[in-house]
């Protein structure tokens, strides 16, 4: 079993010493594979270490990040991969080339409403209209002045019904600084809203084709 | 992780509220095996019940602000909406699914929900 880490279009690429990494090449494209059990832990120090794995790789070179957990059977597994799906991920690759991933999130004061038995129907239904127009606003206020600042952005649903807003922008690896201070500016701007943004990321939500 | 804040407010703990559920997640998508049939079929249904559902209050919300409906009228659809949601709550558990299961990825065309 090889559990993999990063696809990229170097050929041979430098491994960083983090972890036994080993790269096979197939179509101008590379896979980096690290041995794996055969039975996968789950928990976040596994999950903590493929990041980190990801990231060193990340460092000096564009690639696509492999989701934690995927495992293939052998190195030859991974070398038909990339033989298959070449032209999808050369042509992901150009997408996220020279940028990173950001991820913004957005507490607000008007959480969603919750039911329950202490609620009339009406005060329920405006409570609604409440936070739908403060996701509104948020969107409006933060998502769209950010997305302007990058590549691409991809909007993702928050469990937490205080959360406003859960987004992830494709942003030029030169425009990071003046994206986190566009970021610190809006979350002075706006008072009643907690802005949490972190990375820079693998460009995970980005990679898909 | 403190290391990847580009900008973080003074008190992280809200953020932090929901932490659990993501170890969940992570096993449940690790996890998941491709045989439970019955699962796949629940979260498609629930997937569709959802998107009317919400598409359905929007509706209402829209109607409300129109001033279109009468006091009972509101109290009752809201009452609806309320039982909905708990009802899909109930559900979701049942079969072990977040919200963000019952949100199918349409490709370029962006998430269902």
């Amino acid at each position: 079993m090889i559990e993999l880490y990063a696809i990229t279009d170097e050929r041979a690429p430098r491994l960083p010493p983090i972890a036994p990494l080993s790269a096979v090449a197939s179509h101008g494209l590379a896979a980096v594979y690290a041995p794996a059990d055969a039975e996968l832990q789950v928990s976040p120090e596994a999950l903590w270490q493929h990041e980190r794995v990801v990231e060193a790789l990340m460092e000096d070179r564009d690639l696509l990040p492999v989701r934690f957990g995927t495992r293939l059977e052998d190195e030859a597994a991974a070398a038909r991969s990339l033989e298959e799906r070449h032209q999808e991920f050369a042509g992901a690759l150009a997408r996220v080339r020279g940028a990173v991933e950001v991820s913004v999130r957005v507490l607000g004061e008007t959480p969603r409403p919750q039911p329950s038995e202490s609620l009339s129907g009406a005060e329920y239904l405006r409570a609604r209209a409440r936070s739908e127009s403060a996701a509104e606003a948020v969107s409006t206020a933060i998502h769209e002045p950010l997305s302007s600042r990058a590549r691409a952005c991809a909007k993702l649903s928050a469990p937490d019904p205080a959360e406003l807003l859960r987004a992830a922008y494709l942003v030029d690896r030169d425009e990071l600084s003046a994206f986190v201070a566009c970021v610190e500016e809006l979350d002075e701007a706006n008072p009643g809203l907690s802005v949490l943004c972190t990375g820079p990321w693998p460009p995970y939500s980005f990679s898909a084709p | 992780m403190r290391d990847k804040f580009l900008h973080a407010p003074r008190n992280l703990d809200p953020f932090a509220a929901e932490q659990p559920r993501l170890d969940d997640a992570l096993s449940r998508r690790v996890n998941a095996d491709p045989e439970k049939l019955e699962r796949g079929l629940a979260q498609l249904v629930l997937t569709v019940v959802e998107l009317l559902r919400q598409l359905m209050e929007r509706q209402a919300l829209r109607r409300i602000d129109g001033g279109t409906l009468s006091e009972d009228e509101v109290e009752r659809l809201g009452r609806t909406f309320m039982e909905l949601d708990k009802r899909m709550e109930q559900l979701r558990t049942e079969f072990g699914l977040t919200e963000e299961d019952l949100n199918l990825n349409l490709g370029p065309l962006g998430n269902l929900l």
